[in-house]
């Protein structure tokens, strides 16, 4: 390919985009740049909101237990906060510096998600016979709460029913977010291959 | 340097010296090479326009951290590219390549040269979807007009591998226009 065809090339990948496209695209961009507006105002009117509550609360009312569920929301509010930012640095980082360091953090992100699926995974069989021998204790020893479950099998078959789906539904969208998870790091990894072997065709030339 | 979307002092001259113009300007300015980026990496137009909107978005959350030491184009081309990546990276099923049409359809052949350029641009943008990703992102800069310096400290590159890196793209893509001639 000489030159003058990447000249021609350039023209050609260059159009710009007709009238239509170009106000569809700043309609797009306006209504994005809008939402993310508002989702901030909105953070900060919800941290102003619970603030002002827990002032409130605990101003009408001195005591203890006001002091530290309010002290607790605002905390929680907190630790949400520091997390949602060190998130939008981590993304950030990635989207400003250089493919290969954001294909590298990407990896490990998808590496530890998987890798917390799996425990959670492999975590729910025995949470969820401790929690079903505790209930059927439970029943037994009656309680008002599994007090109707005593007196009809056919309640205590839904509630077994119900609980049983809740398992093998989790077990699914567990396995289906691995299954995506491995999919995205084969995808990430191949990729980063192909950039090591670019370099490695560069520094042997 | 001024808050996302609410400077209105100066605009970028492409040589890194000046200040971030307002988003909306931004758009403008760069919304062509926003969109060509995305058609780069994703052919489906359901998941452009998905694209298109997230690059928007990492502009504009982007913008507080530009420091002038590059020009504006150069940074906005580097979100676009990186969000590309990962965006096609998280989606399940391989990125659709469609396939370069064998040869230009007789009712393609239009006279006029506004359409027989929009159809060789669909087959430019048909090729460059289906180089290996670093030859891709070499090859976009290079159409987009970045200088060589701009592309080598984009992708933080020795000039003698982007060289490289360039030609075999350069190859790569001659072959594939090739077969549509």
């Amino acid at each position: 390919m000489t030159d003058f065809d990447l000249d021609r090339l350039q023209h050609v990948w260059r159009q710009q985009p007709d009238a239509q496209e170009l106000e569809r695209l700043q309609r797009s961009a306006a209504a994005v740049a809008r939402r993310a507006r508002y989702a901030r105002i909105l953070d900060f009117a919800a941290a102003a909101l619970v603030s002002v509550v827990v002032i409130v609360l605990v101003w009408s009312k001195p005591r203890l237990e006001p002091l530290l569920m309010g002290g607790a929301a605002i905390l929680i509010l907190l630790a949400s906060n520091a997390r949602q930012r060190s998130l939008r640095r981590i993304e950030l980082k990635g989207l400003t510096g250089t493919t290969e360091d954001m294909l590298d953090q990407s990896i490990e992100r998808i590496e530890k998600t998987i890798r917390h699926n799996r425990l959670t995974l492999m975590a729910i069989a025995p949470t969820f016979l401790v929690a079903f021998l505790f209930a059927a204790t439970a029943v037994e020893t009656s309680g008002p709460l599994f007090g109707p479950l005593q007196g009809s099998p056919l309640l205590r078959l839904l509630w077994l029913g119900g609980w049983s789906a809740a398992l093998i539904g989790l077990v699914v969208v567990l396995a289906l977010a691995i299954r995506r998870g491995r999919r995205e790091l084969e995808r990430l990894t191949s990729m980063r291959e192909s950039y090591r072997r670019e370099h490695e065709f560069g520094e042997r030339d | 340097m001024t808050a996302q979307g609410t400077s209105t002092a100066g605009t970028d001259d492409g040589s890194g010296n000046g200040t971030i113009p307002p988003f909306e300007r931004i758009v403008a300015d760069y919304g062509g090479l926003i969109s060509r980026i995305a058609m780069s990496y994703e052919a489906d137009p359901t998941l452009r326009e998905d694209l298109t909107q997230q690059i928007f978005l990492a502009v504009w959350q982007s913008l507080p951290s530009y420091r002038a030491d590059a020009s504006l184009k150069t940074f906005i081309a580097k979100v676009a590219q990186n969000r590309s990546i990962s965006f096609v990276t998280r989606q399940v099923r391989q990125p659709p390549i469609a396939e370069i049409p064998e040869k230009l359809q007789a009712d393609e052949l239009n006279p006029e040269e506004a359409a027989m350029r929009d159809n060789e641009r669909k087959v430019l943008l048909e090729a460059t979807r289906r180089l290996p990703l670093p030859q891709r992102q070499v090859i976009i800069l290079v159409l987009e007009g970045f200088s060589y310096a701009e592309i080598g400290e984009m992708l933080d590159i020795a000039p003698n591998a982007l060289a490289l890196r360039l030609s075999r793209a350069k190859t790569a893509l001659k072959s594939m226009l090739e077969q549509t001639r």
